[in-house]
């Protein structure tokens, strides 16, 4: 445009027209102004989002700031990171740390003035381990709070601990009363059926410094099982309890065997639900928790009047009433009354007892007019009450209400001022120490002395028949009889046969030894050498027929006289002695002497037979125990005897053995040889055969006596 | 160019009832539009030039002030996490003792770019005011301007090569802030904004005596 105006110059000014720079201004504004703009725009958006994201400023006060660092450790809600420490100071009097944080603006707009902050460290307690995961991340600060829209409280205390019950955790808060704490540990988990349900506070005294007030915090949805028919009871690990049912242990998980706990369940159902912060008492086990259902919590009880003409020493007010041993009620009243009766006084000692009608299988909202009635009938039909023991240890007594269909017709005693008296019964169990008595005076009156004397006499006949001289007899009798059969193997023949052997062997080995001192053979096979070498030079002289047919004859006459030196050894002799020395070896085995030796141990082993058969028809089967230890030990001595027979063939073996190794080195397969083998063959046989019996009778000694 | 300053009469396109072209030089009659060599578009002066130079200007300066205040990139590094902005990552490189990649990253980042602000807003200005600098000199620094502005990035180019490098999950992540992108939105529109600049306007300023 400004190139227009320019070009006209000359033209007059008339044509030039005055509005263009005004709206030149507009129309010359380029686009590219957008461009600014746009990054104003942006970048204002962006302070204003970050603005908006800075949050709300808090401060928590802490009594230390370990494990705290600014612009580092996070505030977390429900796990999820919610803010950032800004600065960590002190207050103005020191006495505590400030921290300052800021927190998400969503968050901040429902923080209530009771939230409540910790820090997260790593802690091992009883129960475990907890915040591990702060040991790599570093410490934070957990806030817990149930969240009140529009409210903004910016200033809080934190907890020194983590809380036990967090505010926003859903659940039923009640508070336990109990006499003393010394099983409470902060933190006690509580278990209703096993499981871990809630958590108990720190135990705190009352006001009146007497009892002790525990906060008991019980998880949703388990708090639904908690009505006002529960009861607490404290479970301190494990406990022993030795009563009338007998040795009772009961062992809790290990945290509550650490810490303790408390269990709770509900006794009786139909019970309306509770409100936040009921007190409950707390039972020190749980028999006591579920007995004291019945003493206070019957639900429209009924009274029924009892009276007693027998003594009523351990029934107290609180004692059960029991019907086929199932608790229905308790006695919640006993005195004794004066009554007029037939013109004279009489002492009546009346109880009152309260019957729960739902023990009874009555609906718990029947009339008492309906319950009453339902007794009436009972006892027309013959429903009695009287006293029983609780157990056979305990002096305590019970209501009991049997039915005896056989008793004196009754009926229950209706009167308008007082409840309807249920006719009674004498107990047919008048008194434990009566009946402990009894039991005593019947062990006194047993036969005990008749009964001594009676075994005395026994004992002494049994004695005198031990001591009967014919049974002393047998074993001395048999031992005789082994003492042969030792005389027998000990006699002189029998242990000079092995020396016989030894001197045979001996003068044998003399020879032999001879026979080596000689060198007879390496001598021979010397001489031999020499004959050989001799022939060769002879055959080597041969060639030389010219200068060795002076000397030949020489040779010759030389290797004769060698040949007679050869012969004139004498081996001959020697085998002659050897031969002669076997004979009269082989001799001496032939011996009937040695030949008699198996036998007469089989004839004395046969008169032992002989004689115990004599034995066992003698008739006394009765005192065979103490013959056969007797017989044991003669059969030990048996024993050792034949220890010998094995000596002996084994040096009879050894024997062999020499002597077939001295033949062995003298050689050849003369019939010398043969007859010499053959004849020690059988000395070892009957070596052999020694050895068997002897085994044999180490092994089954019995054998000796049973003949087996 | 001993013309400086004091030049006798030249004949420009413009006395001569020419345009020229800005790109390749060839002169065309007013009434062309586009350069019939090269193609680029044929203007004289045009005061809107200007206002282009002041747009993007203006622009760059303002995304320049979140540059500046917003972290450049977050470090976490075993679940911490620290940001710097460009001033306090100099700061912490001094502290540190690199003294010399503090000067580069100092001058780079807050030096050239603040200087090229004013640069560009002298020579904005200086095109129908008087000033002592002559025009040559102007044009010098125009030239000086146009050059550096491509060097300005280095910042950027750091941010962006970190952040890609660096994805150690849990041990190490570098994550570009909102500073990086304003910063290299900064450079874009400085750099912008020098090339808007007619430098024909120095001198017109010159003829206009």
């Amino acid at each position: 445009m400004s190139d227009t105006n320019e070009q006209k110059p000359d033209t007059g000014p008339a044509d030039l027209v005055i509005s263009p720079p005004k709206r030149s201004f507009w129309r010359n504004l380029s686009y590219v102004w957008l461009v600014p703009l746009a990054a104003l725009v942006v970048t204002l958006f962006i302070a204003w989002q970050s603005w908006a994201e800075r949050g709300q400023r808090i401060e928590i006060l802490f009594e230390n700031a370990a494990g705290i660092t600014a612009d580092e450790t996070t505030l977390r809600y429900r796990d999820v990171e919610i803010g950032i420490v800004e600065d960590v100071k002190f207050a103005p009097d020191l006495a505590s740390v400030v921290i300052g944080a800021r927190i998400d603006r969503t968050v901040a707009a429902s923080l209530p003035e009771d939230a409540q902050f910790w820090i997260v460290r790593p802690e091992v307690s009883a129960s475990g381990i907890t915040g591990l995961s702060t040991v790599l991340s570093g410490a934070y600060i957990q806030a817990a709070f149930d969240p009140v829209p529009e409210a903004k409280a910016t200033r809080f205390t934190g907890l020194e601990d983590t809380p036990l019950i967090l505010p926003g955790m859903r659940g039923t808060k009640v508070t336990l009363r109990t006499d003393s704490g010394t099983q409470l540990t902060p933190g006690a988990p509580i278990f209703h059926q096993g499981i871990e349900v809630g958590k108990i506070e720190t135990p705190r005294l009352t006001e009146s410094g007497e009892g002790v007030m525990v906060d008991a915090f019980i998880n949703a949805p388990y708090d639904r099982r908690l009505t006002s028919a529960a009861r607490f009871w404290q479970v301190s690990g494990f406990s022993v309890n030795i009563g009338p049912s007998g040795l009772n242990l009961s062992i809790g998980s290990i945290a509550s065997l650490v810490r303790g706990g408390i269990a709770f369940d509900t006794v009786v159902s139909g019970s309306e639900p509770i409100r936040s912060g009921q007190v409950f008492d707390l039972y020190d086990d749980e028999d006591t928790a579920r007995a004291s259902v019945f003493r206070e919590e019957i639900e429209n009880p009924v009274d029924l009047t009892v009276e007693f003409d027998e003594s009523v020493s351990g029934l107290t007010a609180g004692s059960s009433v029991v019907y086929k041993g199932v608790k229905i009620g308790s006695v919640s009243f006993l005195g004794a009354f004066i009554e007029e009766r037939n013109n004279s006084q009489e002492v009546v000692l009346r109880s009152v007892i309260s019957i729960d009608p739902q023990r009874l299988g009555l609906d718990a909202e029947a009339p008492t007019a309906e319950v009453i009635a339902f007794f009436a009938n009972a006892v027309k039909n013959g429903l009695r009450a009287r006293l029983a023991t609780q157990s056979i240890f305990s002096r305590s007594l019970v209501v009991e209400l049997v039915e005896l269909p056989d008793a004196a017709p009754d009926t229950l005693g209706i009167f308008a001022e007082t409840a309807p008296l249920l006719p009674s019964v004498a107990s047919d169990l008048p008194d434990v120490g009566a009946t402990a008595e009894g039991l005593l005076q019947r062990v006194n009156d047993l036969p005990v002395e008749e009964l001594l004397d009676q075994t005395i006499a026994t004992l002494a006949a049994v004695e005198s028949l031990a001591g009967d001289e014919n049974l002393r007899a047998a074993p001395d009798a048999f031992v005789a009889l082994l003492d042969d059969a030792r005389g027998l193997i000990g006699s002189p023949e029998t242990q000079a046969l092995p020396a016989e052997l030894n001197t045979a062997v001996s003068e044998l080995r003399a020879v032999a030894e001879q026979l080596r001192q000689a060198d007879a053979v390496n001598r021979l096979v010397a001489a031999l050498d020499a004959a050989e070498e001799a022939a060769t030079s002879v055959t080597d002289v041969a060639a030389n027929i010219d200068t060795a047919t002076e000397t030949l004859p020489a040779l010759i006459a030389d290797l004769q006289a060698l040949t007679e030196k050869a012969n004139a050894l004498e081996v001959e002799q020697f085998l002659a002695a050897a031969s002669a020395f076997l004979e009269g070896a082989d001799r001496l085995i032939d011996t009937p002497d040695m030949r008699a030796l198996p036998a007469s141990l089989t004839g004395a082993l046969d008169e032992a037979r002989e004689a115990l058969a004599e034995l066992r028809e003698g008739g006394l089967i009765e005192n065979t125990n103490a013959t056969l230890a007797s017989a044991r030990e003669a059969a030990s001595a048996v024993e050792d005897a034949t220890a010998n027979l094995p000596e002996l063939s084994r040096r009879i073996e050894a024997l062999v053995a020499e002597a077939e190794r001295t033949l062995s080195d003298y050689g050849s397969q003369s019939s010398f040889n043969r007859e010499t083998i053959s004849s020690l063959r059988e000395v070892r046989a009957a070596a052999e055969a020694l050895s068997k019996l002897a085994r044999a009778i180490e092994r089954n000694p019995n054998s000796l006596l049973f003949g087996r | 160019m001993e013309n400086t300053g004091r030049p006798p009469h030249i004949l420009t396109a413009r006395d001569a009832g020419l345009v020229g072209c800005t790109h390749c030089g060839k002169v065309h009659p007013p009434s062309a539009a586009v350069c019939g060599r090269c193609g680029a578009a044929l203007h004289a002066r045009d005061i809107a030039n200007l206002q282009k130079v002041w747009a993007w200007l203006i622009a760059g300066m303002v995304v320049y002030i979140p540059a500046n205040l917003y972290p450049m990139l977050s470090t976490a590094s075993l679940g911490h996490t620290t940001e710097n902005t460009i001033l306090g990552g100099v700061i912490e490189l001094m502290h540190h003792g690199s003294y010399g990649v503090a000067a580069i990253v100092f001058v780079a980042s807050i030096i050239i770019p603040v200087a090229k602000f004013i640069a560009i807003a002298f020579l904005g200005l200086t095109t129908t005011r008087r000033v002592r600098m002559s025009a040559h000199h102007r044009h010098v620094l125009f030239e000086v301007v146009e050059f550096i502005g491509r060097w300005s990035m280095i910042d950027v180019f750091v941010v962006a090569i970190l952040s890609s490098l660096v994805r150690l999950d849990f041990a190490a992540t570098i994550t570009p802030g909102i500073a990086a992108i304003s910063f290299a939105l900064s450079v874009a529109f400085t750099m912008m904004a020098a090339l808007s600049f007619d430098e024909r306007l120095i001198w017109d300023a010159l003829e206009d005596e």
